[in-house]
C-alpha cells in the first residue's frame, strides 16, 4: 500500500513524515520521528503504557490511533511536558514522592495525570483514580503515585491563584 | 516512626532517585529504545501444541520472503542447551505450547511476522500431560527420559524426629492447599536486541535482574569465555522474580545476528509474553504442624509439588528456599520436607514475585493461623508466643544477629487496633496477620557470591561508583549511592553510578535473593572505605592529625571536634592526585557472606490486613494493611516505604486477582485485561512503620527490603477473609467465585 | 501486534461515506473511533481491504435536542464527550453510567457511542491473536462450523458486549440506520440478533448515523457485573426502565446484556413486575428467573456457576434501586 504524506505536530513542533495508512501513532513516533519516551507495550490498548495527549489535552492510546488519523493535528508527549529544563508539576511530584521505580511506566502514567490536571486541578480521590485506571503500574502499587498527583495539583491551584491575583 | 537516633550524614534521608529525572522526561532508555544500524527484526515460530513430534520442518517459503536475512532452526541449534533437559530448539518432540521451533530475522516486523507464518511445521500430535497429580501417577508417560515418574527434581530434609515429635503433641493440624499459575507482568515485554556480528563476541541488551548470569548462561550456550559475551541493561522495566535466567529468546536473537551478520531485535508481541515468560505454575502444598499444650509450635511437615512444566531450568531453587523457610519464623523441635518438580507440558515454570516464598507462606500462614485458632489462641499471641528472637539459630543454621519480628507483630497490632477487632467483627468484615522472614542475600546457590565494587574519587569533589547490581526500580543504584556517599562525607548527587554493562561492571550476581543492599551495599560500604582511606593519608598530613581521627563530613574533612579545622574534601582529593606522586584514588570493596552456605542477615514483618467480603459477589476489598518491617536500617526511608507499597500491591493482586488460566496447555488469558490485576482503584490505605535493629553485618545496619513485605500479604489478606467469612478459602486466587464456595 | 495492510478512506461527509461503501461492497471495514476495529485487526479477525473513517465528521457527532424533547445523539460522538454532556449526565443517569463504564478513560476518549452499540461480540477462543487461534480448528466465526464452548451449537455464541445497548434498549431508543439507499429507523429492541457473527440488522452498506432517545420519562437504572472498576468487559449487565409507580408501573423493561449474544429482554420478569408491582416477592422472582435462563456459557473467564447466580444478585439489587428511585420521586 503507498505511503501518505502527512504532518504530524509533536510537542509544538511540525513534522512531515511518509507514513502507510496501518502504522500507529506509536509506531510513527518511536520508529519515524525517533521519540522513544513514549513506551510501547501491549499494542492492545490495554496497559497505557503508550498513552500520549491529543490536541485537546485528552489521553490518547497511541498504540490504538492511526497516525494518518493525525494529519494535521497536534499532540504531546513526554518529551514536550517539560518547560526546557523547568519539570511540570506532576514530573516534579512523582520525583519528590517516589513515584518512580522502573520508570517505564512513568510516560503512560505522566500523561494520564496531565491529562487530568490540564483540566480539573482540584480532583477527588475518584476523579484520579478514573483517570488514571487506564495505565498499568505494577511496581510502585500506585499509593505514590496518587500522593504525587495531589501534590502536583495543590502546586497548580496555587499557580492559578498567584497568576490570578497578578 | 520510631528511628534510630544515630549521626549519619545522608543515610536514612529521603534522597529523590538519581535516575529520576530522566524517567519523568521520558529520556531513560529502554531495550525497545535501542536502534542499530542495519539492526533486524526477529519472530519466533512456535508450536501450537502441547505435546507433539515434529516429523518436518520447510522453511522454503519463508527464506523466500523479501527483507528476509536468517532463519534459524533446530539443524542450526542442535549443540546449544539451555536447561538441565532443554534444548533451544527441539530436534524431535514440543513438549509446551508455545515452544520456540524455528526464529527468523527480516528488515521489517512485517517481513518477520508474513515470514513466520510460511513456515511450515508437520506435527504428529501425542497426548498432553496437564495435570501435575496425574503427572506422578504410575502409568503416566515419562516426558523425559532421566526423569522417572516425571520427577524433574527432588528435595528431601528430615531435621530431628517428626514422628516422634508429633506424637507428643497435644494439637495437630492438616491442610492442603494450591496456588494457581501466573505471569510476572511487568510493564516491559520481554526484549531483547543481539549483536552478533563480530565472531566470537557477544553483545546483548536486555532488561535482567541479573547481568552475570545472562553472561554465564550465553557463554556457555555459545561455548565463548564470559568476557566475549558483554550484557548491557539500561533499564530494566521491572523484574518481580521474571528476569532472573535467560530464555530461549535471548539465544535465537543472537544467532540471527551471527547468521545474519547483523543487529537483531527479539520482541514479544502481546500474547506472546506470556510464554516467553511464565511465572509461577500451580503448587500443591501439604501442610501439618504440631503444638503443645501451651501453644508452643514444635514441628513442621511440608510436602510440596510443584508443576515445573516441560522443562526445568534452575527452578530448584525453590525448593532449597522453601524448604529453608520452615524454620524461618518460629524455633522448631522437628521437621520434614520433600520439594518436587514434577514435569508436566504445560509451560516451563519460573517464578512470580516473592520467589515461591510469598506463595508458599500463603499457605504456611494460613495454616499456622489456622492451627493457632484450633488451640483456642487469638494469632497475634500465638505469634507473639512463637515467633523466632535476636540470637536464634534455626536448625538449617540461619543466624539471627538482628531480628524484629516480634517489635513488628506488636507495632502492627497495636497501630491496626487488633485487639478490638480480632472475634469482634461484624460478618462478612475480617482482620487477619501475616508475618514473614527473608534472607538478604545467599550464599551457596550460585557459583559467585561476592559482589564487588569500585569508586573512583576525582578532583572536583565527585565520585563513580561502578557496582553489577542492576536497577530495576528498586532503587538500589541510588541507595548504593547514599552508602557511598555517607562513607566519603558527600551527598548521593555528587555520585555517579557506572553499572549495566558487563564489561566493566564488577562481579555481582545483582538484584537476585535479595542480596543488594546487602552484599552489594557491603561491597560499596567496603569500596568507599578503602577510597576514604587512601584519601585520610593526604588529609592526615595536611591536617597534621592522626587518620584515625579523621572525620569525612558535609564536603569537608577534619579531626574529631575539630570542625573548625575542616578544609574541604575536594582539595584532599585534588592534593592526592595532583601530588609530586601523584596517586590516584581508587576504592575498591567486595562482600561475601563469610558462612559456607547462607546469609549473615534476616528482615522480618508483619502485615495486617482488614477486609469486607461481599456475600452476594464473593469480592474481597482490603480496606487497610498496616505494615511493620524491620529492615535493619532504612537507607532511604520513602524508598522503603515505595517497596512496602508495590509488594503490597502485588501480594494483594496474586492473593485475589492473578491467574494465567489454562485449557489444553494453552493459556486463554494473555493480556493485561485478562490477566486480572488491580489498578489505581483497589489499593487499600497502608500504614509503614519502619522497624530498625540495625543489624551488626548490614551496611549502616541495613538488611533487604525487596522481598520480605510480599511474604506477608498474600497470607495476611487470606487470614483476614477466613476470619470474615469463617472458612479458609485454600486455593490462591481468592477469585470470588472461590470465595463464594468458602463461604459457611 | 501491528496491523495488516489496508487502503485508507476518509469521505469527507457521511454521504460520501455511504455511496463509497455501497461501491465496494464487503471489502470494506468502517471505523469510528477504533478502540474494537483495530485491535480486531490486529489479531487477522479481520483484514479488510479498505478501512472507512467516519472518525473526523462532524456531522455524527451532534447532540441535539429535538422538538419532541427526545435527544439525538450522533453515532460518532466520543463517549467521554457524551459523559461530560449535561443533557446526558443529567437526564439520562443510567445511560450515563452505562457510558462510564465502558473500558478505560484513556479508551472512552476515543471510542464512540456508535461503535459501543455495535460491538463486535466476544468470546475467548477468538478474541485472540493469530498465532494464538493456530492452535485450535477454527470455528464459525473464522472459518470453520463448530463452536468451542457450546460443542453442539449450530451457529456462534459469543457473547454481546456493549454495554450501552441494553439500557437504549429499556429506554426505547431508536437507531437510526442510514446506506446509500436512505435512512430507516430500527427500535433498539429490534437491532441485535442472537447470532455471534451477524449480531446486529445492519445490512451491508449500512451504517449506524445516530440514536434517538425518548424524552427522559420515569426511572432507569444501570448495573454491571466486572470484578474490577475500570477496564473489565462485563460478567454480566442489567439494565431497567419503568414508568409509573412502584405499587403499580405503567410499563416496566428489563434487559440482561453480556450473557449472551443480543442483549436479552427478560420479557417474562417485565410481565411479573408490571402486574405484581415492585414488590419484594416479585423481585425476588424475576432475579431468580434471571439465574436460571442463563445457559452453560463459560467464556469470558467468570465460571457460569458463578455467573449465575451474580446475575441475580446484581438484578435483585438494581430493581430495589429503580423501586427506591420510583418511591422517592413519588414521595
Amino acid at each position: 500500500m503507498s505511503k501518505q504524506l502527512i504532518t504530524l505536530t509533536v510537542n509544538g513542533d511540525a513534522y512531515e513524515v511518509a507514513v502507510e495508512p496501518q502504522q500507529t501513532l506509536l509506531e510513527v513516533l518511536r520508529d519515524t520521528l525517533n521519540m522513544t519516551g513514549t513506551k510501547r507495550g501491549c499494542t492492545a490498548g490495554s496497559c497505557g503504557v503508550c498513552t500520549v495527549n491529543g490536541e485537546r489535552g485528552q489521553a490518547i492510546l497511541s498504540c490504538m490511533a492511526l497516525a494518518v488519523e493525525w494529519d494535521g493535528r497536534s499532540l504531546t508527549t513526554v518529551e514536550g511536558v517539560a518547560d526546557g529544563n523547568e519539570l511540570h508539576p506532576v514530573q516534579q511530584a512523582f520525583l519528590e514522592f517516589g513515584a518512580v521505580q522502573c520508570g517505564f511506566c512513568t510516560p503512560g502514567l505522566i500523561m494520564s495525570a496531565k491529562a487530568l490536571l490540564d483540566v480539573n486541578t482540584d480532583p477527588t480521590d475518584a476523579d484520579i483514580n478514573v483517570a488514571m485506571a487506564g495505565a498499568i503500574c505494577r511496581c510502585t502499587g500506585h499509593i505514590k503515585v496518587k500522593k504525587a498527583i495531589r501534590e502536583a495539583a495543590r502546586v497548580l491551584r496555587a499557580r492559578e491563584v498567584s497568576d490570578g491575583a497578578s | 516512626m520510631a528511628r534510630v537516633k544515630d549521626d549519619l550524614a545522608v543515610v536514612g534521608k529521603n534522597w529523590a532517585r538519581l535516575d529520576g529525572i530522566d524517567k519523568v522526561s521520558g529520556r531513560s532508555i529502554f531495550a525497545d529504545d535501542v536502534r542499530l544500524p542495519g539492526m533486524l527484526f526477529g519472530k519466533v515460530v512456535r508450536s501450537p501444541y502441547a505435546h507433539a513430534r515434529i516429523l518436518n520442518i520447510d522453511t522454503s517459503a519463508a527464506e523466500a520472503v523479501p527483507g528476509v536475512k536468517a532463519v534459524v532452526t533446530p539443524e542450526d541449534a542442535k549443540d546449544i542447551w539451555i536447561g538441565i533437559n532443554q534444548p533451544l530448539l527441539p530436534a524431535e518432540k514440543v513438549n509446551h505450547v508455545g515452544q520456540e521451533v524455528v526464529a527468523i530475522a527480516a528488515i521489517s516486523e512485517a517481513a518477520a511476522t508474513e515470514a513466520a507464518a510460511l513456515v511450515k511445521v508437520e506435527y504428529e500430535r501425542l497426548p498432553a500431560l496437564l495435570d501435575v497429580e496425574k503427572a506422578l501417577a504410575d502409568n503416566a508417560a515419562q516426558l523425559h527420559a532421566k526423569a522417572e515418574h516425571n520427577i524433574g527434581w527432588k528435595q528431601e530434609d528430615v531435621h530431628g524426629d517428626p514422628d516422634a515429635v508429633f506424637a507428643a503433641c497435644e494439637f495437630v493440624r492438616e491442610d492442603r492447599y494450591v496456588t494457581h499459575p501466573t505471569h510476572n507482568c511487568y510493564a516491559e515485554y520481554h526484549v531483547c536486541v543481539a549483536d552478533f556480528t563480530k565472531p566470537g563476541k557477544l553483545k546483548m541488551w536486555t532488561p535482567t535482574q541479573t547481568a552475570l548470569l545472562f553472561q554465564q548462561s550465553l557463554a556457555a550456550g555459545f561455548k565463548l569465555p564470559a568476557s566475549d559475551v558483554r550484557l548491557l541493561t539500561l533499564n530494566s522495566g521491572g523484574g518481580f522474580t521474571g528476569r532472573t535466567s535467560t530464555r530461549p529468546h535471548h539465544f535465537l536473537a543472537a544467532m540471527l545476528s551471527r547468521k545474519s551478520g547483523r543487529p537483531v531485535r527479539l520482541r514479544a508481541s502481546g500474547d506472546e509474553e506470556f510464554i516467553m515468560c511464565r511465572a509461577g505454575g500451580k503448587v500443591i502444598y501439604k501442610l501439618r504442624s504440631g503444638a503443645d499444650k501451651d501453644g508452643r509450635l514444635k514441628v513442621i511437615e511440608a510436602d510440596l509439588l510443584f508443576d515445573t512444566g516441560a522443562y526445568v531450568e534452575s527452578q530448584m531453587i525453590v525448593t532449597l528456599l522453601t524448604s529453608k523457610y520452615i524454620h524461618a519464623l518460629y524455633p522448631l523441635e522437628a521437621s520434614r520436607y520433600r520439594g518436587r518438580l514434577v514435569h508436566t507440558n504445560n509451560l516451563p515454570y519460573y517464578f512470580h514475585h516473592g520467589g515461591g516464598i510469598a506463595q508458599f507462606q500463603f499457605a504456611l500462614g494460613q495454616h499456622i493461623d489456622g492451627l493457632a485458632r484450633d488451640i483456642g489462641m487469638d494469632p497475634v499471641d500465638f505469634n507473639l508466643l512463637n515467633a523466632v528472637e535476636e540470637g536464634h539459630t534455626t536448625m538449617e543454621g540461619a543466624h539471627y544477629a538482628s531480628c524484629g519480628l516480634k517489635e513488628c507483630i506488636e507495632k502492627t497490632a497495636s497501630l491496626a487496633g487488633w485487639k478490638d477487632k480480632y472475634g469482634k467483627l461484624p460478618k462478612y468484615k475480617g482482620i487477619g496477620i501475616g508475618i514473614g522472614a527473608m534472607a538478604s542475600g545467599a550464599k551457596g546457590l550460585f557459583k559467585h557470591d561476592t559482589s564487588a565494587a569500585f569508586v573512583k574519587v576525582t578532583d572536583d569533589g565527585k565520585a563513580s561508583l561502578f557496582v553489577g547490581l542492576p536497577d530495576m526500580g528498586q532503587s538500589s543504584h541510588t541507595a548504593m549511592a547514599i552508602i557511598c556517599a555517607e562513607v566519603l562525607g558527600i551527598t548521593p548527587n555528587d555520585i555517579n553510578v557506572i553499572s549495566g554493562d558487563t564489561d566493566s561492571d564488577p562481579l555481582d550476581v545483582g538484584a537476585f535473593t535479595q542480596r543488594g543492599t546487602f552484599n552489594t551495599g557491603n561491597a560499596t560500604r567496603n569500596a568507599a572505605l578503602d577510597a576514604r582511606n587512601q584519601l585520610a593519608k593526604t588529609a592526615a598530613a595536611l591536617l597534621e592529625a592522626d587518620e584515625a581521627t579523621l572525620v569525612f563530613r558535609d564536603h569537608k574533612v577534619y579531626p574529631q571536634g575539630a570542625e573548625d579545622q575542616a578544609i574541604p574534601f575536594k582539595k584532599v582529593v585534588y592534593q592526592t592526585l595532583h601530588s609530586r606522586e601523584g596517586r590516584f584514588v581508587m576504592g575498591r570493596g567486595f562482600y561475601n557472606s563469610p558462612l559456607e552456605k547462607g546469609t549473615m542477615a534476616y528482615s522480618f514483618g508483619a502485615q495486617i490486613a482488614e477486609v469486607t467480603v461481599d456475600p452476594g459477589t464473593g469480592v474481597v476489598t482490603v480496606h487497610k494493611i498496616t505494615a511493620a518491617h524491620d529492615v535493619g536500617r532504612a537507607i532511604n526511608p520513602r524508598i522503603v516505604e515505595g517497596q512496602i507499597d508495590g509488594q503490597i500491591f502485588s501480594g494483594m493482586s496474586q492473593v485475589l486477582y492473578e491467574e494465567t488460566i489454562l485449557e489444553d496447555g494453552q493459556v486463554m488469558n494473555p493480556s493485561r485485561i485478562d490477566y486480572k490485576m488491580p489498578r489505581a482503584f483497589e489499593m487499600p490505605e497502608v500504614e509503614h512503620i519502619i522497624v530498625e535493629t540495625i543489624d551488626p553485618n548490614g551496611p549502616f545496619g541495613a538488611k533487604e527490603v525487596g522481598e520480605g513485605p510480599i511474604v506477608c500479604t498474600m497470607q495476611a489478606i487470606a487470614n483476614a477473609v477466613t476470619h470474615a467469612i469463617g472458612n479458609q478459602v485454600t486455593e490462591m486466587p481468592l477469585s470470588p467465585w472461590r470465595v463464594i464456595k468458602a463461604i459457611k | 501486534m501491528q496491523l495488516p495492510p489496508f487502503e485508507y478512506i476518509r469521505p469527507a461527509s457521511l454521504a460520501e461515506g455511504l455511496q463509497l461503501l455501497a461501491d465496494r461492497p464487503g471489502d470494506v471495514a468502517v471505523m469510528a473511533g477504533g478502540t474494537d476495529l483495530l485491535l480486531n485487526m490486529k489479531f487477522r479477525l479481520e483484514s479488510p481491504k479498505y478501512l472507512l473513517s467516519l472518525n473526523g465528521l462532524t456531522e455524527m457527532q451532534q447532540v441535539e435536542e429535538q422538538p419532541d424533547g427526545s435527544l439525538r445523539i450522533g453515532a460518532g460522538c466520543k463517549l467521554t464527550d457524551l459523559a461530560n454532556n449535561p443533557l446526558i449526565r443529567d437526564r439520562y443517569p443510567a445511560l450515563h453510567a452505562a457510558i462510564e463504564s465502558v473500558g478505560s478513560l484513556h479508551v472512552r476518549n476515543m471510542a464512540t457511542i456508535g461503535g459501543n452499540i455495535c460491538l463486535e461480540t466476544r468470546c475467548w477462543y477468538t478474541n485472540q491473536s493469530e498465532t494464538w487461534r493456530e492452535t485450535r480448528e477454527g470455528c464459525f466465526k473464522t472459518d470453520n462450523q463448530l463452536c468451542h464452548v457450546i460443542k453442539t451449537a449450530s451457529k456462534c455464541h459469543a457473547l454481546s458486549s456493549t454495554d450501552t445497548g441494553p439500557v437504549l434498549m429499556a429506554m426505547d431508543a431508536v437507531a437510526v440506520v442510514v446506506s446509500a439507499d436512505g435512512e430507516r429507523r430500527v427500535p433498539m429492541v429490534d437491532f441485535y440478533r442472537d447470532d455471534g457473527i451477524e449480531h446486529t440488522v445492519l445490512k451491508p452498506g449500512e451504517v449506524l448515523a445516530a440514536i434517538v432517545v425518548p424524552p427522559p420519562n420515569g426511572h432507569t437504572v444501570f448495573a454491571k457485573l466486572a470484578q474490577r472498576e475500570g477496564l473489565d468487559f462485563a460478567a454480566g449487565t442489567f439494565a431497567a426502565a419503568m414508568t409509573g409507580s412502584s405499587e403499580a408501573p405503567e410499563s416496566v423493561r428489563l434487559v440482561m446484556g453480556s450473557i449472551a449474544p443480543e442483549p436479552r429482554l427478560m420479557e417474562d420478569g417485565a410481565r411479573i413486575l408490571l402486574s405484581e408491582g415492585f414488590t419484594d416477592e416479585a423481585i425476588e422472582t424475576v432475579a431468580g428467573a434471571a439465574r436460571s435462563a442463563l445457559s452453560e456459557v463459560t467464556n469470558l473467564f467468570t465460571p457460569s456457576g458463578y455467573k449465575r447466580r451474580l446475575i441475580r444478585a446484581l438484578i435483585k439489587d438494581a430493581l430495589l434501586q429503580l423501586r427506591d428511585q420510583a418511591e422517592n420521586n413519588n414521595a
